[in-house]
């Protein structure tokens, strides 16, 4: 969460008693404003968004949203750098298909919304189990043990078939449980439903542990571990607590992916998974509470469209990382609020020319780059479909030089215009938060 | 449950005589080096304490081993007549020991007003608490703002503590310091650095803090170590070579030639 957010102060003075009774009732639901507005959202989206396409994609940014904010829960809040989180993710998948087998081999009366329970049982058990050894340590060694972790899990899987059955895994079927209310989870927009249900219930409670004792001194131990032993805390309880409850969400997540897609092999446990779920909470923004639910959104949404479109979309995940590691380091959200500021200072305006004249060598840097990066598989690993291929409806061959020569110059033409633009954009920073500073909206 | 609320000196304790820091013959090996030398050195409770020495003498080693950051090669810690030289840095703390660091070492990118309150959550009982909701805490809350209102940060308290002054940081360091409620205070040399202005207002706080409670302080500034200490004790090359009031220190030949030579000039 953010950092500021805290003040001591009661809360806004008890609505003076001459109020009318509506604008009372206004009062006591604003500070719930965003709370509603997000159920809301959950709610109305399969209704603006009716294609199937839309509705599998929705359901995969709940998952995903619960997958990244447990992620953040080690990364942003207690300062931990975990490269296994699918192991607990892949677990509460694994138990959640077979507690689903079970209730349906055994004919008990479970009904399919309680099923993540199990992933979430699953996940907290096996990371009090492994948190035990790897929250000892902090740092790269605890990176290191996540990374050894993951690699013991993901090898048992292929080993261990009875349970993760190999390659091709374990398949369940969600509409033979209970039915309640009719429902049994056939459609698709059925299947959104539970899942945002959870997704809402899962961003609310982590939400909530970020404003408790317990949340705030993982902050303390991120910012400095060993002063935390000063004030009475053993840090390393104060990292095995996180992860213990960040093992369980993620199960939770894992559960929704096995009942969506009613499946769960050895692939759920690969690094690509784990390294997925890092990119987008870093992408997202890792200080923020906010963060990991955009980088969430953001990539599962260019995941789905950018793999139809390219074969090399990973290329532009790395590309996009990098990306934000350097240039914006508090990802999506640390954007967001650096605007906010500026905006409440009432000087947002200000940065309106600057931006606008790095369009042009934005544009340029990006097409030559998209340019050449779509050329480039044509000369080696799709050789043999051979080298002609369009793009914006022109056809074109990628191995003589006359495309790669206008690429070429756009990029560096483009790179050279930026250098020049990204100093006015930082001459306009300097001004707007010299103001903003002066308004004392800024330290 | 272990650990008593940490309340300014035990009556008892103190009227039956019971030092509230006992060090006895404690030693401190890195390697073939001896850096702490058979220190013994008793402070009962309610005294200020000043450590004087010259660089390298160890001091901030004496106070990494009486506070659990590191453990002893041999000899014995006791606080208010208990061993604590076994126990991790924080079970200490929990037994009303707390310290500051020479260098300052705060929770940077939380506010001020979190990191003044993390240092009071666990006296007030609140632990690892992940049910309730912090803010809730009146107790808590009541705290916080009265340690902030003793260090004069309550202005600045929703800033991040990385971004204050140097001297407001020390402030700070002293105020997490003192926010448990702990009796033992150790300051490492609380005025390093400080102006001479900054400094006597820090000496004022020092001074309102240690009141009803036990304090050791390392200082280099003598005029600070004379006006703040009931008594002063002396290391040198890891061994303390005299113990007494400021004044028994200043008409010692031993500490005239090993230490204060050099500085009164």
């Amino acid at each position: 969460m953010n950092d500021r957010v805290t003040t001591s102060a009661p809360a806004a003075a008890p609505a003076a008693a001459t109020t009318r009774a509506g604008a009372g009732a206004l009062d006591r639901i604003a500070p719930y404003a965003g709370w509603i507005a997000f159920a809301l959202a959950l709610v109305l989206l399969p209704l603006v968004f009716r294609s199937g396409t839309a509705l599998t994609m929705m359901s995969l940014m709940g998952i995903n949203i619960i997958f990244s904010l447990s992620y953040n829960m080690l990364l942003g809040q207690t300062g931990m750098l975990s490269f296994g989180h699918a192991v607990y993710f892949g677990l509460g998948a694994y138990f959640t298909v077979h507690a689903i087998n079970a209730a349906i081999a055994s004919g008990l009366p479970i009904p399919l919304f309680l099923m993540p329970l199990v992933g979430a049982l699953g996940g907290l058990g096996f990371a009090m189990l492994f948190g035990w050894v790897s929250t000892k340590r902090s740092g790269t060694a605890f990176a290191m043990i996540s990374l050894g972790l993951a690699e013991l899990v993901g090898s048992s899987s292929l080993i261990l078939r009875s349970f993760f059955g190999g390659e091709e895994g374990v398949s369940t079927n969600r509409t033979k449980l209970l039915h309640v209310l009719g429902w049994n989870f056939g459609p698709q927009i059925q299947v959104y439903y539970l899942i945002a249900i959870w997704c809402f219930i899962c961003v609310v409670l982590m939400y909530a542990l970020t404003r408790t004792p317990f949340g705030r001194m993982c902050n303390a131990v991120r910012d400095n571990p060993e002063r935390v032993q000063f004030i009475g805390y053993n840090p390393q309880v104060v990292r095995y607590v996180p992860f213990s409850l960040s093992g369980l969400f993620a199960g939770i997540a894992g559960a929704l992916s096995a009942v969506n897609f009613e499946f769960a092999n050895a692939a759920i446990f690969s690094a690509v998974q784990s390294g997925n779920v890092l990119l987008a909470t870093f992408i997202g923004g890792a200080g923020h509470f906010i963060g990991p639910i955009l980088g969430a959104v953001l990539l599962t949404y260019l995941q789905n469209m950018l793999s139809d479109i390219t074969d090399v979309w990973q290329l532009y995940f790395g590309l996009m990382f990098i990306a934000v590691v350097m240039y914006a380091p508090g990802g999506l959200a640390g954007l967001i609020m650096m605007h906010r500021t500026i905006w409440r200072a009432g000087v947002l305006w200000r940065l309106g020319p600057a931006y606008a004249l790095m369009v042009v060598p934005v544009a340029l840097v990006g097409g030559g780059m998209v340019l050449i990066i779509e050329m480039s598989p044509h000369l080696s690993v799709k050789e043999a479909e051979g080298s002609v291929m369009s793009m914006a409806g022109i056809h074109f061959d990628a191995r003589s030089w006359q495309p790669w020569a206008p690429a070429l110059v756009t990029l560096f033409v483009g790179a050279a215009w930026w250098r020049r633009g990204w100093r006015r954009v930082g001459g306009a920073w300097d001004s707007a938060q010299r103001i903003a500073r002066e308004k004392g909206l800024l330290v | 449950m272990t650990t008593p609320p940490a309340s300014p000196i035990d009556p008892s304790a103190a009227a039956r005589g019971v030092p509230a820091l006992d060090i006895r013959g404690l030693r401190k090996r890195f390697g073939p080096a001896e850096i702490i030398r058979g220190v013994d050195l008793a402070i009962p409770s309610g005294e200020r304490h000043a450590l004087i020495g010259p660089n390298g003498a160890g001091k901030s080693t004496l106070f990494n081993l009486i506070s659990g950051l590191i453990a002893p090669s041999a000899g014995e810690v006791w606080l208010h007549g208990a061993v604590i030289s076994a126990l991790p840095a924080y079970q200490i703390n929990r037994r009303g020991l707390s310290r500051s660091f020479q260098v300052t070492n705060i929770f940077r990118r939380m506010s001020v007003w979190e990191n003044v309150r993390c240092a009071v959550l666990w006296a007030k009982g609140e632990r690892y608490a992940f049910w309730r909701e912090i803010d809730g805490n009146d107790d808590v809350t009541a705290r916080t703002h009265q340690v902030l209102t003793d260090i004069n940060l309550l202005a600045r308290k929703d800033i991040p503590a990385g971004v204050l002054t140097y001297a407001e940081q020390r402030a700070l360091e002293i105020g997490i310091t003192m926010a448990g409620g702990c009796n033992v205070i150790l300051l490492d040399e609380p005025t390093a650095g400080m102006s001479r202005a900054e400094t006597e207002r820090a000496v004022e706080l020092i001074r309102r803090i240690s009141e009803r409670r036990t304090l050791l302080i390392v200082e280099h500034d003598m005029s600070v170590v004379f006006g703040l200490a009931d008594r002063i004790s002396v290391l040198v090359y890891g061994e303390i070579i005299a113990t007494g009031t400021p004044a028994d220190i200043r008409g010692n030949a031993k500490v005239k030639e090993a230490y204060l030579g050099e500085e009164a000039h």
